[in-house]
C-alpha cells in the first residue's frame, strides 16, 4: 500500500483529522464528549448543513457556486410555515410548495448564468438578497405552531437519531452513488476540469450547469424543510452564514474553486469536521470572542497541511 | 429473496420509528414518583450555571446581562459559562443550547431572542433541567420562569412623557421591529397613553430593523413627510441613536421631541447633548442576577414549598417576573454616566 | 476520404483562408505546414465543424456534405487531437479516454467494463506505461499527450487530424506514436499530421502540403522535395539554413561541482564564454530541474557553482539576475509572459532600473526590441495573447536580454514554434555568443541542439552520462546516451 499516495487523498487525511479530534475530545472531556447524547445531538445539528453541502459539492465539482443556499432554506421552511399558519393547507402541499418554489429558484439561477451568461457569484450574490427577502415577508418575525404532522417530519426518532441525520445518511450515500456511477453526473467533473473540452467533447454544458443549481436549490430546500420541521419554527434568520460554512466544509473536503475535484463524501467530512470543531468550542466553554478566529485557523491549517503533503511528496 | 429481506428490513426500521411527543402531552406530568427537574443536596464548586445568548459580543448584553452573571458566579463560588454564536444568529443559537442540554448543566439561563427556541427549551425542561428565559417570554416552550421587562408599560411611560414634552398636541410615531411580540406590546402602551389627548395624532409605527442608518432614513422621510412632526418615540437599541442622527443634521435638535429605550452609553451620551430627552431602560442586570440565583435555590431546594418540590412538580420560584422599568432625563443621566463596576468588564480571553 | 475544394473563410479584418482545395486520401499521412497565422487551424476548425466555411465544397467519401457540428463531424469519423490539453486531471484515464463509458444494464456506469475496454485499447496502441487506472494528474506530460491520442483513436476515426503531437513527446514515445500512425495507415486511416518538425514530416508523411497566408503554396511527395524548400514556401523568402558556427573561446563563465539537487546528483560541468552547451536527455532526466536550481528557483542540496571564479549561491532568481543570469522557461505561456499585459510591459518586466514607470520609456524599448528581433505585431502597444507562438518567443527573449544577462539557460526555446521564427531565434542566439555571451540551451530536438551546440551534455536519470562535443555528435549517439546506455 502506497502511503504517500494515500496522503494526498484529502479524504484520507480529512478522516485521520476527525479521528484525531475525536481522540482529543474524549481525553480532554470526559463525560462530556464521548457520549451518546452528544454525538447524535451533533449529527442531528450537522444534517442540515451537510444536506446543502451535498449540493453545493455537486456545483463546485463542476466549477460553480451558489452563494444563495443560505436564503433559500429560510425561504422553503417560511413558505411551508406560511401556507400552513395562515391558510390552514394541509402540510403535504406546504411541503411541496416549498421545495417546488426551491427548485423554480434553482432553475432561475442556472438560466440566469448558463443561458445568460451572468456570472455566477453576482447572480446568485443578488439571488441572496431577494430570496431572503421573500423569505422575511412570508415568515415576518417567525412562525411556530405547526400541525404535528409536518412536526414527524424532524422530530421522529429512529433508533434514537433524529430523521434528519437519517435524510443526511441516505442523501450523501445516494448522491455518493450516483455522482460515482451515472454518466450524467460525471459529466460535471469534466465541465469543472476543462470547460471548453467538454464542451468541445459534446457534453451538453448548459444544460448540465442548470441541472446542477437545480440540484443544489432543491437540496437546499429539503433542508429548510427538515430544520423548519426540527425547530418547530420557520425563523427569519435561518440559514444565515450558512453558504459561507458549506463552502468552507466543500472545500475541506476536497473541492477546488476551479473545479474538477471532489467527492460527496468529502462535502460530509468537511462538514463533520467544522461540526466536531464547533462542539470543542461549546464544550470547551470558550469565549464567543475567539469562535471566529478559530475556525478560520482551521481552515487554513486543514487546507495548508493538505497542500505541504502534496509538496513533499514530490509534485 | 433479497427482495423480501430489505421489505422485513423496511418494516422493522418504521416500526422502531418514534414519533415524537404530542404537543398537548406534558412531559412534565407523565412521569410521577421522579425528580421533575434535577436537584442536589450539596453546593459544588464545580457545578455550572450556563447562559446561552445569541449575538454573544453584543455590548449591551456584554456590559449589563453577562456582567452580572458572572459576578453571581463569583459570589457564590460556582461555575458560570456564557455561550453562543458571535452574530445575530438564532439557529445557530439553538444548535448550541441543544449541545450544552447533553452536558447536564446545574441550570440555564436562556436569552428569550426567538420564539423558535421553545422546542430547544422543552428539551431542556424535559432533560429536568432548571431553565429560565430571560427578556422575551418564549411561549410554549415550559420554561420555569420568565424574567423580562413589560414592554407595555415601556410604551405607557414614553406616550406619557412624549404628552409633556409636547405639550399634549401635534403629530408624534413610533418606530421598532414589527411584528417582535415585546414591541408590538410598547407600540400599544404608547398609543393607549396618548389616546387621552385629543389634540395628539399618532401617524403610525414603522420598521426600522433594528439598525441604525434604516432608523435614521426613516426619520429623515418621516420629517420630510410631515414638517410638523412633534415627536417620535424608539422601541429597540439602534431607533435612538438612528433618530438621533437625521434630527442632527435636519438641524432641528431639540425642536423634535425624541423618546427611546435603553440606556447604553451612546443614548446617554444624547440625551446630555439634548437630542434625546427621556430614555426608558431595562433593568437587565436583574434579568441574569436574580435568574441565575433562582436556578440555584431551584437546585439546592433553598426553599421548599411542598415536602419535596421536586416529587411534587412544585416550583418553588415565581412564574414570571417583570422588572419594571428605569426613567432617565437630563436631570439624572450622569449618574448613569459614571463607569459602575458592572459595566467596565474586559473581554475574558 | 476527404476533399475540400475552394475553401474561403474570412474573419472580420482577415481573410484566414482564400480558395484552399486539398486531397486527404484513405491511408495516407498528409502533412500540413505553415507559420502560424497561415490559416492551419481554420481549416482544422472548418473540417471538425466546429466553424462553416465562406466559400467552397466539402466532399467527404465523394458525397458533397456540410460539416454541421463537432458531434456532426464525429458521427462522421473525423478525430482530432488538440494542441492544447483536454484532460481532466481528477479523473482517470479510463475515464477520459471514454467519455460515454459503457453501461451495465441498470443504466449504472460499469468500471469492470470500462478498465477491460480501455486496456484492450492501450495494449492495442503498446502504451504499455499507462494503465486504466492511473489518476491523470499523476501522469507526466508525455503520457498525458499519449491517453489524449488514444483518446481519438477511441472512436474509431476514419480521418484523424493530429495538432503538434509530438510537442511533449520524448524520443521514445515519438517512435510508439509512428507505429500507431504505421498501424492507422494500413487500416485506411487518412491522418492529417501538423508539425513544425521538419525531420518527423519527412520521416512519417506520404505528402505535404505547405499553407501561405491563407493561401495552398503547393501539395508534394515529401520524398522529393527538400526541408529547406518547405521552409521557403512556408516563409516565402530564401531561408537559407543556418550552418553551425563557434565562438567558443578558452575561458571559463561558469562551473558546476558535484552539484546536486531534487531531480539531479553530481552534476559537474563548465560553461565557457561564447559557447552554446546543449542538454540533451529524455522528459525527467532532470535538466529542467537542474536550470531552476542553477537559477536559484529551486534550493540546492549539495556541490557548488562558480561564476567567473567565484564561488555563487543562488538563494532566488533576483540573485542570479544579478549576477547575469537569465533563464528563459520552457512553458512561456504559464511561466515567461503575462497575458493581458503589452508587449512593451512585458518586455521591460525583469527590468530592475526603473525606478518611475513612464509609458514612452516602455514603448521605446519595446520598439527597439521589436526591431531587432522582427517581432510580427501591429503595435508594441498590443497584448501578447494574440501573437503566435514565435513572437511571443520573441518577446519572452527580449524581456531577457533587456536584463543584459552573460549567461542565457533557455529552455525549449522553438517549442511550438514555426520555422521562419525558429531560422530568426537561431540567428539571435548565434548573435548574442559572437557577442561573447554563453548559452546553455535545454532542449528536445535533436537538429536544434545537432545545429547549435558546441558541446551536448546528455543527461539521464539526473546525471551526465556523457558531454559529446559538436564533431563527434550524431543523433543515434544522442538518442542511445539519452535512454541510459
Amino acid at each position: 500500500m502506497d502511503v504517500k499516495k494515500h496522503f494526498q487523498d484529502r479524504i484520507a487525511t480529512l478522516s485521520i483529522g476527525i479521528i484525531l479530534l475525536c481522540i482529543l475530545m474524549s481525553v480532554s472531556f470526559p463525560g462530556q464528549f464521548g457520549t451518546v447524547a452528544n454525538f447524535s445531538q451533533l449529527l442531528l445539528n450537522l444534517s442540515i448543513d451537510t444536506i446543502v453541502a451535498v449540493g453545493m459539492m455537486i456545483l463546485m465539482i463542476g466549477g460553480m457556486f451558489d452563494l444563495s443556499v443560505g436564503s433559500v432554506v429560510a425561504f422553503s421552511g417560511g413558505l411551508a410555515g406560511y401556507l400552513m399558519y395562515y391558510h390552514d393547507v394541509n402540510f403535504l402541499v406546504a411541503v411541496t410548495a416549498g421545495i417546488s418554489g426551491s427548485v423554480l429558484i434553482g432553475l432561475l439561477n442556472g438560466l440566469l448564468i448558463a443561458r445568460a451568461g451572468i456570472n455566477p457569484m453576482i447572480q446568485t450574490l443578488a439571488m441572496m438578497g431577494i430570496v431572503r427577502g421573500a423569505a422575511l415577508m412570508l415568515s415576518g418575525a417567525g412562525i411556530q405552531n405547526f400541525p404535528y404532522q409536518f412536526i414527524i417530519i424532524g422530530q421522529s426518532k429512529l433508533l434514537g437519531l433524529q430523521t434528519p441525520v437519517w435524510y443526511m445518511v441516505f442523501i450523501v450515500a445516494l448522491f455518493s452513488f450516483l455522482v460515482k456511477y451515472t454518466t450524467f453526473f460525471r459529466r460535471f467533473y469534466f465541465i469543472g476540469g476543462n470547460e471548453r473540452a467538454a464542451r468541445l467533447s459534446g457534453i451538453p454544458v448548459e444544460k448540465m450547469k442548470i441541472w446542477a443549481f437545480v440540484f443544489s436549490s432543491l437540496l437546499a430546500g429539503i433542508a429548510g424543510i427538515l430544520l423548519s420541521s426540527r425547530l418547530g419554527a420557520a425563523l427569519s434568520t435561518s440559514g444565515r452564514g450558512l453558504e459561507l460554512r458549506v463552502i468552507t466544509a466543500v472545500i475541506l473536503g476536497g473541492a477546488s474553486l476551479s473545479g474538477g475535484h471532489g467527492k460527496i463524501v468529502g462535502a460530509f467530512l468537511g462538514a463533520l469536521f467544522m461540526a466536531l470543531v464547533n462542539n470543542m468550542l461549546i464544550i470547551g466553554r470558550v469565549s464567543g470572542y475567539w469562535q471566529e478566529i478559530i475556525l478560520g485557523i482551521v481552515l487554513i491549517v486543514a487546507v495548508g497541511l493538505d497542500q505541504l503533503l502534496q509538496k513533499k511528496t514530490g509534485k | 429473496m433479497i427482495k423480501r429481506y430489505y421489505c422485513i428490513l423496511l418494516l422493522t426500521l418504521t416500526g422502531a420509528c418514534e414519533l415524537p411527543p404530542h404537543p398537548q402531552e406534558n412531559a412534565l406530568t407523565a412521569n410521577q414518583g421522579k425528580e421533575k427537574y434535577i436537584t442536589s443536596n450539596e453546593v459544588s464548586p464545580e457545578e455550572e450555571y450556563v447562559m446561552v445568548t445569541t449575538a454573544i459580543n453584543l455590548p449591551m448584553y456584554v456590559s449589563h446581562d453577562q456582567a452580572a452573571f458572572k459576578k453571581w458566579g463569583i459570589k457564590m463560588g460556582v461555575r458560570t459559562s456564557i455561550v453562543g454564536p458571535a452574530e445575530w444568529d438564532v439557529p445557530s443559537q439553538i444548535a448550541t443550547l441543544e449541545q450544552i442540554i447533553t452536558g447536564r448543566p446545574a441550570g440555564l439561563l436562556i436569552n428569550g431572542t426567538d420564539p423558535g427556541l421553545a422546542q430547544a427549551i422543552h428539551k431542556a425542561v424535559s432533560a429536568g433541567i432548571p431553565t429560565i428565559v430571560y427578556d422575551s417570554e418564549i411561549p410554549n416552550s415550559g420554561r420555569h420562569c420568565f424574567i423580562g421587562s413589560d414592554w407595555y408599560e415601556m410604551g405607557q411611560l414614553q406616550g406619557e412623557k412624549m404628552a409633556v414634552l409636547i405639550h399634549k398636541k401635534g403629530k408624534v410615531a413610533c418606530m421598532g421591529i414589527l411584528g417582535m411580540e415585546n414591541m408590538e406590546a410598547g407600540f400599544r402602551g404608547f398609543q393607549d397613553a396618548l389616546k387621552q389627548f385629543p389634540s395628539i395624532e399618532f401617524i403610525g409605527k414603522y420598521d426600522d430593523k433594528a439598525n441604525v442608518e434604516t432608523a435614521a432614513k426613516l426619520t429623515a422621510d418621516l420629517l420630510a413627510g410631515n414638517p410638523d412632526l412633534a415627536g417620535i418615540a424608539g422601541f429597540d437599541s439602534n431607533s435612538g441613536p438612528g433618530m438621533a442622527l437625521s434630527v442632527k443634521e435636519a438641524g432641528k435638535a431639540g425642536k423634535i421631541h425624541l423618546t427611546t429605550v435603553d440606556a447604553e452609553p451612546e443614548h446617554l451620551r444624547l440625551v446630555k447633548e439634548g437630542v434625546i430627552d427621556y430614555l426608558v431602560g431595562q433593568k437587565r442586570e436583574l434579568f441574569t442576577w436574580l435568574g441565575a440565583q433562582y436556578l440555584f435555590d431551584m437546585r439546592h431546594k433553598t426553599l421548599q414549598i411542598s415536602g419535596n418540590d421536586a416529587m411534587a412538580g412544585v416550583i418553588p420560584v415565581p412564574t414570571t417576573i417583570i422588572t419594571g422599568s428605569v426613567e432617565i432625563d437630563k436631570n439624572n443621566v450622569d449618574l448613569f454616566i459614571q463607569p459602575s463596576p458592572a459595566r467596565t468588564i474586559k473581554p475574558s480571553l | 476520404m476527404l476533399q475540400l475544394n475552394h475553401i474561403s473563410k474570412s474573419f472580420p479584418g482577415v481573410q484566414a483562408l482564400s480558395g484552399v482545395s486539398l486531397e486527404f486520401r484513405a491511408g495516407e499521412v498528409h502533412a500540413l505546414c505553415g507559420e502560424n497565422g497561415a490559416g492551419k487551424s481554420t481549416l482544422m476548425n472548418i473540417i471538425t465543424g466546429n466553424i462553416q466555411p465562406d466559400k467552397g465544397e466539402i466532399l467527404w467519401n465523394n458525397s458533397s456534405t456540410i460539416v454541421k457540428s463537432v458531434a456532426h463531424a464525429r458521427n462522421l469519423g473525423i478525430g482530432i487531437v488538440y494542441q492544447e490539453r483536454t484532460l481532466v486531471g481528477s479523473l482517470s484515464v479510463a475515464e477520459n479516454i471514454f467519455i460515454n463509458p459503457p453501461l451495465s444494464k441498470f443504466g449504472l456506469i460499469s468500471y469492470s467494463l470500462l478498465y477491460m475496454q480501455t486496456q484492450h485499447l492501450l495494449d492495442e496502441l503498446r502504451l504499455t506505461s499507462i494503465s486504466p487506472e492511473m489518476v491523470v494528474d499523476k501522469l507526466t506530460a508525455a503520457q498525458k499527450q499519449l491517453v489524449e491520442i488514444a483518446r481519438a483513436l477511441a472512436q474509431n476515426p476514419s480521418l484523424l487530424i493530429l495538432d503538434e503531437p509530438t510537442a511533449s513527446l520524448t524520443h521514445e514515445d515519438t517512435a510508439v506514436l509512428f507505429n500507431i500512425i504505421q498501424r492507422l495507415k494500413t487500416k485506411k486511416v487518412a491522418v492529417i499530421y501538423i508539425s513544425h518538425r521538419m525531420d518527423e514530416i519527412k520521416e512519417i508523411a506520404d505528402v505535404v502540403s505547405i499553407l501561405k497566408d491563407g493561401g495552398l503554396q503547393g501539395s508534394f511527395n515529401s520524398g522529393t522535395i527538400s526541408t529547406e524548400e518547405i521552409i521557403n514556401r512556408m516563409v516565402g523568402r530564401a531561408v537559407r539554413q543556418l550552418e553551425y558556427h563557434s565562438h567558443k573561446s578558452n575561458r571559463v563563465v561558469l562551473e558546476a561541482k558535484n552539484f546536486s539537487g531534487k531531480g539531479f546528483q553530481q552534476i559537474s560541468f563548465s560553461l565557457h564564454e561564447g559557447e552554446i552547451l546543449g542538454f540533451a536527455g529524455l522528459a525527467g532526466s532532470g535538466r529542467t530541474l537542474l536550470a531552476l536550481t542553477i537559477f536559484g528557483d529551486r534550493l540546492k542540496r549539495s556541490g557548488e557553482l562558480y561564476i567567473n571564479g567565484k564561488p555563487f549561491e543562488a538563494a532566488d532568481p533576483s540573485s542570479a539576475i544579478k549576477n547575469k543570469i537569465a533563464y528563459i522557461p520552457d512553458e512561456r505561456k504559464a511561466l515567461g509572459l503575462f497575458m493581458e499585459k503589452s508587449i512593451s510591459d512585458n518586455i521591460t518586466s525583469a527590468d530592475k532600473r526603473s525606478g518611475f514607470f513612464s509609458r514612452q520609456k516602455n514603448d521605446a524599448v519595446g520598439e527597439a526590441a521589436k526591431l531587432k528581433l522582427d517581432i510580427r505585431a501591429t503595435s508594441v502597444r498590443q497584448t501578447v495573447d494574440k501573437l503566435s507562438g514565435g513572437n511571443q518567443q520573441k518577446v519572452v527573449m527580449a524581456k531577457w536580454l533587456q536584463t543584459d544577462p552573460e549567461i542565457l539557460i533557455i529552455n525549449e526555446p522553438t517549442h511550438g514554434v514555426d520555422a521562419g521564427a525558429k531560422e530568426d531565434l537561431y540567428k539571435e542566439l548565434k548573435k548574442l555568443t559572437a557577442a561573447g555571451k554563453s548559452i546553455l540551451l535545454v532542449s528536445s530536438e535533436l537538429t536544434e541542439l545537432l545545429l547549435l551546440s558546441d558541446r551536448i551534455a546528455v543527461m539521464y536519470n539526473g546525471s551526465i552520462k556523457d558531454i559529446v562535443n559538436h564533431e563527434d555528435a550524431t543523433e543515434e549517439l544522442i538518442a542511445r546516451l539519452a535512454t541510459g546506455m
